[in-house]
């Protein structure tokens, strides 16, 4: 592989999706080819039903394209079996989900350090990394409760940190806020910007136009396809103050 | 009115709308309502056949035994001489409600010896013309006459011997002239019931404890036959009494004259040979009813979980929590009325080949097996089954509160602390096995009460094979005993329908969990569990409840099989056969429980998830 | 900036004129950057000519207008009672843009959505630089929650730019 590869976590080329047949046929995925960077942040937004959230899916292994490819850290994921892919999905990936998807049962800690057991750590070392990334997104007193007791905010954060645990290459997100109201929204944007100052790479999926502004680029996506993408970085242009009716 | 519609339209859309486990439910009570109603029809078997018979080997009302050393319901008495008979029979002849005999005829005590086997019989002495009281009828050949020997039907059977075979009768050599039924004796094994127990023959001592079968012969072969054996010769006198229906009042009133047995007696000992097969069908249909019910209440819970959300939009509709209730109970009682009629039909149809009541009585029981009461009494099970599993489910889904079961969709899971920390230590198959036991203690005990079910019927089964075995083994050379032949047949069937019930358990319980954790597992792949390893989940999941449910298996098997044997000997099946059985029902249920796993495992994780989203 | 605000900034005590200036840009946090230094003096200076404030000079001191200390008549009172109770919003300018593109679509200058993509571009980059400076600020600061409301509107602004993209697509066969 050469250099360019090394610097590029993900990369998709011609990715589609397709479900029903004949007159019912979806093509929830059109055709979509994407790079992303290590260290880089990508928002892909759209409005609902324009396939955003499958697309995710099929960048993390969690679905099977029925057309193109996906490489992550190099390797193609058509090419990988479901053994491996969930061990890819262990130790290369972390997702979010806008539902959460925190088992109910377990207290915030034992949600967060899940993917380090089953992915064979020892269970102490597990506890300790979990301690640590609750640490991380300012939950600390909170690891014994039940997700029950806990926010919308701090469920997503919790979510987040668990999404970090293995210290994956890359972290998926799908509609982050999705489920969340204007201040938890705060929380996690805060989180989000904190990962990217940390250098994380990651790949956001999203409506809310205050995390798409998180993005370094900003793709927008439309029936399946990607119709444009902004560069988000790269000095301000106008006057904050004239914004807020401040006249110069 | 109109209440009774909508409850009926609703749970008639519910059943559409699920027929899989629709037809599980009706499979399941079916297979019980049919073991039932096999045990109810024997209930009104045993009586009637012998009727038959007596009606046509105009059977006597009480049989008396004179000469030989006998127990009357007074204690032994004393041997009795020859002298003694005549005197014995003209009392008894003359006693008041006596209308009609016959005899006495001489009984001798003989070996019968045919291809290598050697068993005791009592040798009838008969005249060739017909008898007023019991005249055996024929079932092949023909009557007694010098050299040629009629043998009991029952008794022919075992001995594998049919019209125109030789046998010898102490030594000399005869021929079967015919095979016969009667009404007078209990056809074999049973000869030597007595209502106070003991047998009156004196026999070789090792042959004591044997069965003894039945034979008639002409009257001097007989009196040759006793003479060889150089054995007081016994004598049977049978009566017909103006009431037959107080036989039993003349026996206990006349006692103290000779052994006499009333003919109720007599029907009773015949019942045996049905009655056995009942002390087997009886507790076998507790335990298919048992296992029924958990497959019932697996399905109904499982179908409540799903159902919660719609009983949400019932209750926001503003139905009742009773109506709700209702409903839920209308869908099962009528799967459980179908599955009564299915098994009422079964049963009617199985019934014949199983209520034939043994070859020594003429005529099969037919039709009558099934009376109203006996429908009426499967109907009644069936509909308590459907209940007995619903209930609970329903009650619970009844009283959730509208904005839960809307918010919700399911029931919260328990938090098991504990397990949920000792987990943390076990591989990850275990460590996600035992947390979603965990998560459904009540699912996880019934699984293992119905496990438990299943062990208790095989033990059982593998302790009726080994005490069967030492029996016959103690059984003259080689002889079958019918009534155990019949219990084994019983019990094949039986084992069938058990296991074929307790499968369906197993794999209804696995199916409920896959459902249920068909969330758990889809998050358990996002996060990097491989789809084997969740295999091996829920089948530990199964594993951990049924282990301890097959342990228990063995002393409920013994102990069942102790109580249906009604005190007979019981012996304990060897070790390593119960160790055997325990591995295979684990076994059984590991392999049982990977099927639906497996193809749970097949839709990719993000479709589930993101289905749980909308 | 109204001419009200300073009159109101005067309801607490008299004050310096940088006291006031002090006090506007710890209100504004970092948009209180651009504010011109003079500017304050030019509305002292013409709301005392109204005679809704009065000036003293410190005593001993040469005639400066920084050095002069502002304090309100009793006209300015009234004033900023009235103004204190006023409900009228600041005007919001969609009616431009939404001309721009009716123009452009009509003359065929250019293609309305390339204006409108362009927009949501620019707005998108406004957007990150404010949210960036709202999360700069402590908790509970109130220029951070001045840097919110931007965010806010911004957010507003740019929903309606998605209608607008919406609304101009022309209208294709789904395949």
């Amino acid at each position: 592989m050469n250099e360019n590869a090394d610097a590029r976590v993900l990369r998709a080329r011609g990715l589609r999706k397709a479900y029903g047949k004949g007159e019912g046929l979806v093509r929830a995925v059109d055709g979509v080819s994407m790079d992303v960077g290590r260290g880089e942040t990508v928002a892909v937004m759209g409005p609902s039903g324009c396939g955003k959230s499958t697309l995710l899916h099929l960048l993390g292994g969690l679905d099977r394209p029925t057309g193109g490819d996906v490489w992550l850290a190099g390797q193609d994921l058509g090419r990988l079996g479901e053994r491996n892919l969930s061990r890819l999905r262990r130790d290369a990936i972390g997702f979010v989900f806008q539902a959460f998807h925190l088992m109910d049962e377990l207290t915030a800690v034992e949600n967060v350090e899940l993917p380090a057991l089953l992915a064979g750590r020892s269970p102490r070392a597990a506890r300790r990394r979990a301690v640590e990334l609750l640490e991380r997104v300012g939950l600390a007193d909170r690891a014994g409760f039940l997700p029950a007791a806990l926010s919308g905010g701090q469920r997503q954060r919790v979510a987040i940190a668990r999404a970090l645990v293995s210290d994956p290459l890359v972290v998926l997100a799908d509609e982050p806020t999705g489920n969340l109201d204007s201040e938890a929204t705060v929380e996690v944007l805060r989180l989000f910007e904190s990962l990217h100052v940390a250098g994380h790479t990651l790949v956001i999926v999203t409506h809310d136009s205050r995390i798409a502004a998180t993005a370094d680029r900003l793709i927008g996506m439309r029936d399946g396809a990607f119709v444009d993408e902004t560069r988000l970085t790269g000095g301000t242009t106008g006057n904050l103050g004239a914004l807020a009716g401040l006249e110069g | 009115m109109g209440k009774i519609v909508l409850i009926w339209r609703l749970a008639a859309r519910d059943l559409r709308h699920r027929p899989a486990q629709a037809a599980l439910l009706l499979l399941a009570v079916t297979a019980a309502t049919a073991v039932l109603a096999l045990g109810l029809a024997l209930h009104g078997v045993t009586s009637q056949p012998y009727q038959q018979t007596r009606a046509a080997t105009r059977g006597p009302d009480v049989v008396a035994q004179l000469g030989g050393p006998f127990q009357g319901p007074h204690g032994p008495g004393q041997p009795g001489s020859a002298s003694q008979v005549p005197t014995e029979v003209r009392t008894l002849v003359h006693s008041s409600g006596v209308t009609g005999h016959s005899g006495p005829y001489p009984v001798a005590s003989a070996l019968l010896r045919v291809r290598g086997m050697t068993v005791a019989v009592e040798a009838e002495g008969r005249d060739q013309a017909p008898a007023s009281v019991d005249q055996p009828k024929l079932t092949a050949g023909s009557w007694v006459r010098p050299g040629g020997v009629v043998i009991e039907r029952t008794f022919a059977g075992a001995l594998g011997v049919g019209v125109g075979d030789r046998v010898t009768l102490n030594g000399r050599l005869f021929t079967v002239a015919g095979i016969a039924v009667t009404a007078a004796s209990p056809p074999f094994p049973n000869l030597c019931y007595q209502p106070g127990g003991g047998c009156v023959f004196d026999l070789p001592a090792k042959l004591s404890h044997d069965p003894i079968g039945l034979a008639w012969v002409i009257r001097a072969d007989a009196r040759t036959l006793a003479a060889a054996a150089a054995a007081p010769v016994s004598y049977f006198l049978n009566l017909r009494l103006s009431h037959p229906a107080a036989a039993r009042a003349f026996v206990s009133h006349v006692s103290g004259v000779a052994d006499l047995t009333a003919w109720q007696d007599i029907a009773a000992a015949d019942g045996l040979l049905v009655l056995d097969e009942q002390q087997v069908l009886s507790p076998g249909a507790l335990l298919a009813a048992l296992l029924a019910v958990a497959s019932v209440a697996v399905l109904a819970g499982g179908r409540m979980a799903e159902n919660t959300r719609r009983i949400g939009l019932l209750k926001a509709a503003g139905a009742t929590p009773g109506l709700v209730t209702v409903v839920l109970l209308a869908e099962n009682v009528v799967l459980a009325l179908a599955a009564a009629a299915i098994g009422l039909v079964v049963g009617r149809l199985a019934a014949p080949s199983i209520t034939n009541p043994g070859v020594g009585l003429v005529g099969a029981p037919g039709a009558p097996a099934l009376t109203l009461s006996i429908a009426g009494e499967v109907v009644a099970v069936a509909v308590a089954t459907a209940l007995a599993g619903t209930v609970v489910p329903a009650i619970r889904a009844a009283r959730t509160s509208t904005v839960s079961a809307l918010a919700d969709g399911a029931r919260r899971p328990r938090r098991g602390a504990v397990l949920i920390s000792v987990s943390r230590r076990l591989p990850v198959p275990l460590l996600l096995g035992l947390r979603l036991v965990a998560r459904r203690p009540g699912r996880a005990l019934l699984s293992a009460a119905s496990i438990a079910v299943t062990a208790t019927a095989i033990v059982a089964i593998l302790a009726f094979h080994t005490t069967v075995n030492l029996r016959i083994a103690r059984v003259a050379h080689g002889l079958g005993d019918p009534v155990f032949t019949r219990d084994e047949q019983i019990m094949q069937v039986l084992t069938v329908v058990l296991v074929a019930l307790a499968v369906l358990n197993v794999v209804v319980t696995a199916w409920a969990t896959v459902q249920d954790t068909r969330h758990t597992s889809a998050l358990a792949r996002a996060l990097g569990a491989s789809p084997p390893q969740i295999g091996a989940a829920i089948s530990a999941a199964q594993l951990i409840p049924a282990l301890p449910g097959a342990l228990l298996g063995i002393p409920l098997g013994i102990g069942l099989f102790a109580v249906a044997s009604r005190g007979g000997i019981v012996t304990i099946p060897p070790a390593w056969w119960l160790a055997a059985a325990v591995l295979g029902i684990l076994a059984a249920v590991d392999l049982l429980a990977s099927v639906p796993a497996r193809i749970g495992a097949r839709r990719p994780p993000g479709e589930i998830l993101q289905a749980e989203n909308a | 900036m109204q001419q009200e605000v300073v009159l109101a900034l005067l309801a607490k005590e008299p004050s310096h004129g940088y006291e006031l200036r002090a006090r506007l840009r710890q209100a504004l946090g970092p948009l209180g950057e651009a504010m011109n230094d003079g500017q304050i003096y030019v509305i002292l200076g013409r709301l005392e000519k109204a005679g809704l404030v009065v000036a003293e000079q410190a005593a001993g001191l040469p005639d400066r207008p920084d050095r002069k200390v502002y304090a309100l008549t009793a006209s300015g009172q009234e004033r900023v009672a009235g103004w204190l109770t006023e409900v009228s919003w600041p005007k919001p300018d969609l009616a431009e843009f939404h001309l721009k593109l009716v123009a452009a679509a009509a003359a065929g200058l250019a293609d309305p959505l390339a204006i409108v993509d362009a927009q949501r571009r620019e707005l998108l980059r406004r957007l990150r630089d404010a949210q960036r400076a709202a999360m700069a600020e402590p908790d509970r600061s109130a220029a951070g929650l001045l840097l919110e409301g931007i965010v806010l509107r911004l957010q507003a602004d740019l929903r309606w730019l998605e209608a607008c993209e919406r609304n101009w697509t022309p209208r294709r066969d789904r395949s």
